[in-house]
């Protein structure tokens, strides 16, 4: 028995190891970035300075009072947890139906519908974002349909690319099998006897579901729920591609830092941020699911 | 075990003849002729890998945060001054480029690296406006100054038609020469100028765009863009290869632009430097340089060039700037990190907001 014990141990020390290591060490490396000086050039400043043979600690809390004396980086935050909200509660309830579908139907075409959710990861993030920008672009079909029907209405016409609406259905429509796969993979081992003993003593079909499956689900919503709000959180690609003017989110504002003005220890201030944000979310959402 | 047969099939064909050598080249999307390089692959029985960035940022982040490998790179004045001071660049042997001789001394000992001790130039672009002629026509707009992609009483009459330039450098500058500034300055309170200048026209603009803004010109679903002057080109030829009811144009806005001067450098880590120095004396050829301008669009400081370069092309301002439109153009300097930060709060206000 014991030994069986210390080979699980040791099978899981790689994957384990591996996620720690990738975890942890480069959190702790921005941590610290956090508190040092840009380096004039890029990349950061050295984090002592060495004078008459005495050695001076260089570090700063600067970073972090950026962050907190203006308040457009807080209300950054806010907007892209309300995009990542938005976007996971869409999922949900499209998501909720098709997953429950596809688990309740025969075997055969049970194997086909799972495929079908899985068929759009065949081809690149980037190549399915840019179709987008075709169905979207003003003068793609789609527009000029739905303008047409707005015009018969009397009602001006409406552009649909680089909008808050483009993006949110593009993070939606990325994100909807990270939400199907886990429900799915709930609701089918789900046992059906319970639903047919509560038709037997009389609950109706909206009962049944909210005494029954729903309960039932819970962790596989939660499941879902995080796989679609975190990377959502950190999107930067699809506001870049679609977001127009002002459909910028945190992600976008980390990826400057490194990028477009090589300040990496505010870029580290703000990953720090949406890293605790994320593990917060993580955390609350394991509480929910242990709590039912 | 069929698809990783054809994996593997996939990966050998990828894999280059191993006789050969290799030339890595890190280069701008869209930055060299074809043409050019199978000439010199055949010259030289080596093979030229090339990698592509779309901004000066992108290249920088990625060679500060170690990449190497690269044998040859082609960076914008003020990165080649960055990357001079972090000590990243090998100094040029001259003794091994004849064609030296053929650079247009207008374009040599720069204030970002006097002497060329580490670079050579190797094109240059215009950072301005690119227009749908005729849907300007309509409309009764006259696109020869920054007006067009700032003024809120232009804009009103092209409302969601107009993209600018999502880089900070680029727009601010644009900016401050339409408030008759320098495109360098980093006066703060200049810079809060330039920053209320692009937020009023923020309203009318349909998105910020460096990348894909040769084809909204081209399809049509963007009247005014700006970008660089190589990049105008292609969408002009594009617009006339599709043939399309409007044609694509440019121009250099009066109040003066961007200019950017790119450059050859060597790494100093560049595994292949030998090759390196032969391909940028095969580029110095006055005829191999023509290629950069007739097949890209791309301005050229190479002096032996301009008999070999298209006539039409050389009678352009927007590309090649005569003496007048030239002492309007500024080069971006490079920045320290007290300016970057500041610039990128005034940035993402303006993104936000």
């Amino acid at each position: 028995m014991q030994g069986k014990s210390w080979s699980k141990y040791l099978l899981s020390l790689p994957p384990m190891a591996y996620l720690l290591i990738f975890f942890a060490a480069p959190t702790l490396i921005m941590l610290f970035a956090s508190f040092r000086y840009p380096g004039e050039y890029g990349g950061l400043a050295p984090w002592y300075l060495q004078e008459n043979g005495r050695i001076t600690l260089d570090l700063t809390l600067e970073n972090w009072q950026r962050l907190l004396c203006t308040d457009i980086y807080i209300r950054l935050f806010i907007k892209s947890i309300g995009y990542a909200v938005a976007a996971t509660l869409i999922c949900m309830v499209m998501g909720y139906p098709l997953a429950l579908m596809i688990a309740r139907s025969g075997r055969k075409s049970r194997d086909l519908l799972l495929l079908l959710v899985i068929l759009p990861f065949w081809s690149n993030f980037l190549v399915r974002i840019y179709a987008w920008m075709i169905i979207f672009s003003p003068v793609g079909a789609l527009t000029r349909m739905l303008n047409g029907v707005l015009d018969l209405f009397g009602v001006g016409p409406v552009t649909l690319m680089y909008s808050p609406t483009a993006m949110l259905v593009c993070l939606v429509y990325v994100h909807l099998p990270f939400m199907v796969l886990p429900l799915y993979a709930n609701l089918e081992k789900h046992d059906l006897d319970l639903l047919d003993a509560a038709q037997d003593l009389g609950a109706g079909k909206w009962r049944r579901f909210w005494l029954i499956t729903w309960p039932l689900s819970l962790s596989g919503v939660i499941a879902g729920s995080i796989l679609v709000f975190i990377p959502v959180l950190g999107m930067f690609a699809i506001p870049d591609l679609l977001g127009g003017t002002d459909g910028i989110m945190i992600g976008n504002v980390i990826k400057q830092q490194f990028m477009e003005s090589r300040d990496w220890p505010f870029g580290s201030v703000l990953s720090m941020v949406l890293t605790v944000t994320a593990v917060a979310v993580v955390l609350l959402g394991s509480r929910l699911g242990q709590r039912r | 075990m069929k698809r990783l047969l054809s994996l593997l099939i996939l990966l050998f064909l990828a894999s280059p003849v191993l006789a050969s050598e290799e030339l890595h080249l890190f280069n701008w999307n869209n930055y060299l002729s074809k043409e050019v390089v199978a000439n010199f692959e055949q010259s030289c029985n080596c093979k030229v890998v090339q990698d592509y960035y779309s901004g000066t940022e992108e290249m920088m982040a990625k060679l500060l945060a170690g990449a190497s490998g690269y044998d040859l790179v082609i960076p914008t004045q003020n990165a080649v001054q960055a990357l001079i001071q972090r000590g990243f660049l090998e100094k040029l042997d001259k003794g091994a480029l004849a064609n030296i001789k053929n650079q247009d001394p207008g374009f040599l000992n720069r204030s970002y690296d006097p002497g060329n001790v580490y670079s050579l130039p190797y094109a240059y672009t215009t950072t301005l406006i690119g227009f749908n002629v005729q849907r300007l026509k309509e409309k009764e707009i006259e696109p020869t100054s920054w007006a067009v992609i700032f003024d809120p009483k232009v804009l009103e009459q092209i409302k969601g038609k107009v993209t600018v330039m999502d880089d900070a450098d680029e727009l601010f500058g644009a900016a401050l020469k339409y408030l008759g500034y320098s495109v360098n300055d980093t006066d703060e309170k200049h810079l809060l100028e330039a920053q209320q200048v692009i937020m009023k026209a923020k309203p009318y603009w349909a998105a910020f765009n460096s990348s894909s803004y040769i084809k909204e010109l081209t399809v049509g679903n963007i009247w005014v863009a700006h970008g660089y002057s190589s990049d105008m080109v292609q969408a002009r030829n594009d617009a006339l290869a599709a043939k399309r009811d409007f044609t694509v144009y440019f121009i250099l806005p009066k109040e003066g632009a961007v200019l950017a001067l790119d450059n050859m450098v060597i790494p100093k880590e560049a595994k292949n430097k030998k090759l390196a120095l032969q391909f940028i004396d095969f580029l110095m050829d006055g005829k191999n340089a023509a290629g950069l301008s007739n097949d890209v669009g791309a301005g050229n400081p190479n002096a032996a060039a301009l008999p070999f370069i298209n006539p039409e092309l050389k009678q352009l301002t927007a590309i090649f700037p005569d003496q007048k439109a030239l002492a309007t153009l500024e080069t971006l300097e490079a920045t320290n990190a007290k300016v970057r930060r500041l610039k990128n709060k005034l940035w993402t206000e303006i993104k936000l907001k």
